[in-house]
């Protein structure tokens, strides 16, 4: 829980998620909806996290950026921004310096206030801007997403924006904080395919002029595949496998993986039926002692059942949480020692 | 632009409910089964044909019948209300109107203002700080504000008044006002008569006035409170656990601006046509109350006429209820624009 005192020196990525583990708590059950993750953003780098409804994505994106509310908790774990300890309620130093889209761009944004007003809220607190100075850069940001008519359209509210728009705009409002990480919570999912293309290449853009690291959560492989660096595959609240995007398209090291890349329509020769993952993602309610993927995966065995997988090392950059990859020594009873779980620190080559 | 077009558009609306609403009055009234003359006359006159001829030709119900609706409509569009000839004899309904429709109004202004100015903020309050003990009061309270039934409330709390002194240890009539006339009666509401300023500039008779209807308001409002500090309560949970609540959270909005400038707004939405529909309520409630508190109004006005068989005031009251309504149901609409932007924006 405690942030570590190695802070100040240059090795500190952008945002260090160490065994993140958020709970909500239901009259009963606790569900570990993220359960020990781990990764790191660098400076301008894009990570993905990607997985199916139900894996936890959403979850680490709103504990990352201080959202969980009660019932919810972060329960262990450290979120180190800029290697400053963000749990325990210090978000609100780093407010604006992480910034969040979100899937819906209907909801994204106050209904009853003016696209302009949002985007010079943001402006006022992160930039000290006000008055016609505020009004010129709204335009400015609303101009650089690639709103037409920008002018115009900045004394306009959100029910006026179509849902593309929308989502330019709500992005425009996170770039008005001067973020240094954008969290990007399934920003495409609600829009049509041509309009997602055009906001993949703006972030895009966004991303090389201003220097932005973005973390995407999405559940679509082939979005990842396009904009991702490195991807973080999240499965049951856990990360099970984490490599640089080409070596996790080229040789996914876990079965899940394997199993997600091969549902993409398009990567299996015409004419044959699509794969699917049988049954669904498990809502975890307590600390796993077993692999949660195994009563899906078709490459479980005994041990599986009873040992929890820790991350191993399966080529020079990725990491896998799977049995197959590891030695297994079945333990006397039968559980992962959690304690003695190795941290994974995840290096970009 | 489509702002102004939807307010005219609910303007023109308005029409057609006020004449269908004036004529399905009349039909009733004079075309119906109850005869309006022979109420107008004791039962010995009813015998005297004379009187009775009379009383029919002075009602215009000699005339044929279109002849009839379309003076009468005529008359009360150019507000000529015309007599009464039952209670109060031969006395001018406007002038009857004028004295009793302000202290209806007076006791409806307190009672929405007293639902609105505590309903809502409890409410809010409860919504804002939800599943606590301050939530659990209030709602508690809320609910059973909302279940004491209107004329059960009067009774206790005049009773409760009127011995004052010795129940509660302080003399209502005396306490920080004085008030010479007692719990009961009509407010003072004479010095605004023609100068609705003096509200502001004689505070003394405003406070004495104000002193004398807050109770009968308090138990008009009531009902009113409870519902409304429920519906706040509701809304504001909505609006929080939305979308842009927390996009606005992670933009670095400080707590209390969250809540003042991106919650409460949206939470006033679904408040509006509550409020105004209590509005409603409150013309027909204030029959009760009026009686309990003994305050000429309209809903005493109204219940009297009824009561008496003045067939010819009810219709002229209902009209001016119509009225009433109509012009509630616009400062609904206006009310609408203007906190959510999003109206009349569809039509356009």
């Amino acid at each position: 829980m405690a942030a570590p005192d190695d802070g100040a020196d240059g090795d500190e990525p952008l945002l260090a998620v160490e065994d993140l583990t958020t709970v909500f708590h239901t009259d009963k059950e606790t569900i570990r909806a993220v359960d020990g993750v781990s990764f790191e953003v660098s400076e301008g780098e894009t990570v993905g996290v990607v997985g199916e409804s139900g894996s936890g994505k959403s979850v680490t994106a709103r504990s990352i950026l201080g959202l969980i509310e009660s019932p919810g908790t972060i329960e262990s774990g450290s979120i180190r921004f800029r290697g400053e300890e963000l749990t325990g309620g210090n978000w609100e130093r780093h407010r604006g310096d992480l910034s969040i889209v979100f899937q819906d761009p209907i909801n994204s944004m106050n209904p009853v206030y003016t696209v302009g007003n949002q985007i010079r809220e943001a402006l006022r607190i992160h930039q000290g801007l006000r008055g016609q100075a505020a009004r010129e850069e709204a335009v400015r940001l609303l101009e650089a997403v690639g709103i037409p008519d920008a002018r115009r359209r900045v004394g306009e509210y959100p029910h006026q924006f179509s849902g593309g728009m929308r989502q330019r705009a709500v992005i425009a409002m996170a770039l008005a904080c001067d973020p240094d990480l954008l969290v990007c919570d399934e920003p495409t999912t609600a829009l049509d395919v041509t309009i997602q293309a055009q906001i993949l290449e703006l972030l895009d853009d966004l991303q090389r002029e201003e220097d932005l690291a973005i973390l995407f959560i999405t559940h679509d492989m082939g979005v990842i595949e396009e904009t991702a660096d490195r991807v973080n595959v999240m499965y049951a609240g856990e990360v099970v496998e984490s490599a640089p995007v080409e070596t996790l398209f080229d040789g996914p090291a876990h079965p899940y993986t394997r199993g997600l890349l091969a549902s993409i329509p398009g990567r299996t020769a015409t004419g044959d039926r699509l794969p699917t993952i049988e049954g669904e993602v498990p809502t975890p309610t307590e600390s796993a002692s077993d692999c949660r993927y195994a009563p899906r995966c078709p490459d479980a065995f005994d041990a599986c059942e009873r040992v929890h997988p820790e991350h191993v090392r399966v080529g020079p950059d990725q990491t896998a949480a799977c049995l197959l990859h590891e030695e297994v020594r079945p333990r006397p009873d039968g559980r992962g020692d959690r304690g003695r779980r190795r941290r994974r620190r995840g290096r970009r080559g | 632009m489509s702002k102004w077009r939807y307010l005219g558009k609910r303007l023109l609306m308005s029409i057609p409910v006020l004449w269908l609403g004036t004529s399905m009055t009349w039909f009733i009234i004079f075309q119906g089964p109850i005869d309006p003359a022979a109420n107008v006359l004791s039962n010995t006159q009813t015998q005297n044909t004379e009187r009775y001829e009379a009383a029919r030709e002075q009602l215009g119900l000699n005339r044929p019948p279109l002849e009839h609706y379309l003076d009468w409509m005529a008359n009360l569009f150019t507000l000529d209300l015309g007599q009464t000839w039952l209670l109060y004899p031969g006395s001018n309904v406007n002038a009857l109107v004028m004295d009793f429709l302000p202290r209806t109004v007076w006791l409806g202004f307190w009672s929405v203002l007293i639902a609105v100015f505590v309903g809502i903020p409890l409410g809010f309050y409860a919504g804002l700080r939800s599943n606590t003990l301050a939530d659990y009061l209030a709602s508690v309270s809320g609910i059973v504000w909302r279940a004491m039934p209107n004329f059960w409330l009067a009774v206790i709390l005049l009773s409760l008044l009127v011995s004052s002194e010795t129940l509660l240890g302080f003399d209502w009539d005396t306490f920080l006002i004085d008030l010479p006339s007692g719990v009961t009666g009509n407010p003072q509401l004479s010095y605004m008569a023609g100068r609705p300023w003096a509200l502001l500039t004689q505070p003394g008779e405003t406070l004495a006035a104000t002193k004398k209807i807050l109770p009968a308001a308090l138990v008009l409002g009531s009902a009113s409170m409870g519902n409304e500090m429920r519906i706040g309560r509701t809304a504001v949970l909505e609006t929080r656990s939305q979308k842009y609540i927390d996009l606005a959270k992670a933009k670095g909005v400080s707590d209390r601006a969250l809540v003042w400038k991106h919650i409460l707004r949206n939470a006033l939405v679904p408040l509006v046509p509550i409020i105004t529909s209590e509005a409603f309520l409150l013309i027909g409630g204030s029959v009760l109350v009026e009686s309990v508190f003994g305050i000429q109004g309209m809903g005493f006005l109204f219940f009297k006429a009824a009561i008496q068989g003045d067939l010819p005031l009810v219709g002229t009251l209902m009209f001016v209820f119509i009225v009433l309504m109509l012009v509630i149901n616009i400062a609904q609409d206006i009310l609408y624009t203007i906190i959510d932007p999003r109206v009349g924006y569809e039509e356009a």
